[in-house]
C-alpha cells in the first residue's frame, strides 16, 4: 500500500477509491435527478405530508397549510441540494486525504485507522442530507433533522473531523522531526 | 505524481479540517452565533446606524446577522474547496514545474491563496464590529482580494508551467 519513497504520492487502496468514485457518481446522479424530477419529488413530498397532517401541523385551512407545505418542500429540495454538493466535495476530500495518509503514515495500524475514519466519515456524512430529505415528509422538518443528525451527521461527521485532525497532527509531527 | 513539500500538504489538510469544523459549528452553534452577533451589533450601535426605532433596528439586525451567517457559510464551503485546490494544484506543480525557483514561487502563491477562506471569517467578524458595508469593504480590500489574487496568480503560473512543459523537453 505504501512504499519507502515519500517523495511521490501513493494511491489509496482500490476499495477506498471505488467508494469515493461511487459517492461522486451518486452526487452527480442526485444533482441530475433534482433537476429532472423536481416536480415529481415535490408531488411525492406533498402527498406524503398531506397523508400525515398531525405530523406537519396541517389544520385544514388552505392559506395556513400551503405555507407549511411550501416550507417543507423547500427543505426537502434543500436537503437534496446539500447532499449533491457535500457528496461531490467529500468524494474529493476522501481521495486527497487518504492519498496523504497512505503516503505519510508509516505505521500500518495508523494508516488503516486513518483510511477507515476518512473513508467512512466522508461517505456517511453527505448521506445524512439524503436521509433528512427522505424523512421530512414522514417525520417533519425538525424530527427528520434530529434523526439524521443522530444517525449520520454526528457519527460520520465526527469521524471525518477526527481523521482530519489526526492527519494534520501526523504531518505536523513529521515536519517537526525534519 | 510527485508530492509537494510537507508544509504545503499540511496547509491543505488544515484548511480542509477548518472547513469541516466550520460546517459542524455552523449547524450546531447557529443559535449561539446569532445571539453573539446580535449582542455585538447592539454594542456597536452607531456603526450599524441603529436609531432606537424597533422596526428599523430589527431589520438592520436581521440583515447583519444574515451577513455573519453567510460569511461563516462561505468560509465552510471555500475552505473545503481551497484545501482541495491546494492539494491537487501543488501536486501538479511538484510533477510538472522543472525549475526549483518556479516551483517555490508557485507553492508560495498557492499556499497563501489557499488561506483565502479565512477572509470570510474576517468578513463575519468585521461586519458585526464595523457595520455591514464597512465590514464587507474591509474584508474584501485587505483579506479576500489579496489572498484571492495570490491563488489566481498561482493558478495562472501553473497553467503557464503546464503549457510550456513540452517545449522544455
Amino acid at each position: 500500500m505504501t512504499g519507502t519513497n515519500e517523495e511521490v504520492w501513493h494511491l489509496p487502496p482500490r476499495a477506498v477509491l471505488l467508494a469515493a468514485i461511487l459517492l461522486l457518481l451518486a452526487a452527480e446522479v442526485g444533482g441530475a435527478s433534482m433537476g429532472r424530477y423536481k416536480l415529481e419529488l415535490a408531488r411525492w413530498a406533498r402527498a406524503e405530508m398531506q397523508a400525515r397532517p398531525a405530523v406537519h401541523g396541517l389544520v385544514g385551512v388552505r392559506d395556513v397549510d400551503e405555507r407549511i407545505l411550501d416550507e417543507a418542500i423547500f427543505r426537502v429540495d434543500a436537503g437534496l441540494r446539500l447532499f449533491h454538493m457535500h457528496a461531490e466535495g467529500m468524494a474529493l476530500v476522501i481521495i486527497a486525504t487518504t492519498t496523504v495518509a497512505v503516503t505519510l503514515a508509516r505505521r500500518a495500524a495508523t494508516r488503516r485507522a486513518l483510511l477507515l475514519l476518512l473513508t467512512l466519515g466522508g461517505i456517511g456524512y453527505p448521506l445524512g442530507y439524503l436521509l433528512w430529505s427522505v424523512l421530512i415528509p414522514t417525520l417533519g422538518i425538525e424530527r427528520g433533522k434530529a434523526l439524521a443528525e443522530r444517525l449520520l451527521w454526528l457519527p460520520f461527521g465526527g469521524a471525518t473531523i477526527l481523521g482530519l485532525a489526526w492527519l494534520s497532527a501526523l504531518i505536523a509531527v513529521r515536519m517537526a522531526r525534519r | 505524481m510527485s508530492r509537494p513539500p510537507l508544509l504545503v500538504v499540511f496547509v491543505a489538510v488544515v484548511v480542509i479540517t477548518l472547513g469541516e469544523l466550520g460546517g459542524a459549528m455552523l449547524s450546531q452553534l447557529r443559535p449561539s452565533t446569532a445571539r453573539w452577533a446580535a449582542a455585538r451589533i447592539a454594542a456597536n450601535a452607531p456603526a450599524h446606524g441603529l436609531t432606537g426605532t424597533p422596526e428599523y433596528d430589527d431589520a438592520v439586525r436581521e440583515r447583519t446577522v444574515f451577513s455573519v451567517e453567510a460569511g461563516l457559510s462561505f468560509f465552510h464551503v471555500h475552505a473545503e474547496g481551497m484545501g482541495l485546490v491546494l492539494f491537487f494544484a501543488s501536486t501538479l506543480v511538484a510533477s510538472v514545474a522543472r525549475s526549483r525557483p518556479v516551483r517555490r514561487a508557485l507553492y508560495a502563491l498557492l499556499t497563501v491563496g489557499a488561506t483565502f477562506p479565512l477572509g470570510y471569517l474576517a468578513y463575519a467578524l468585521a461586519v458585526v464590529e464595523l457595520g455591514r458595508d464597512d465590514g464587507v469593504a474591509l474584508a474584501e480590500t485587505w483579506v479576500l482580494t489579496p489572498l484571492g489574487l495570490a491563488a489566481i496568480t498561482g493558478l495562472i503560473g501553473l497553467t503557464v508551467a503546464l503549457a510550456r512543459r513540452p517545449e522544455a523537453r
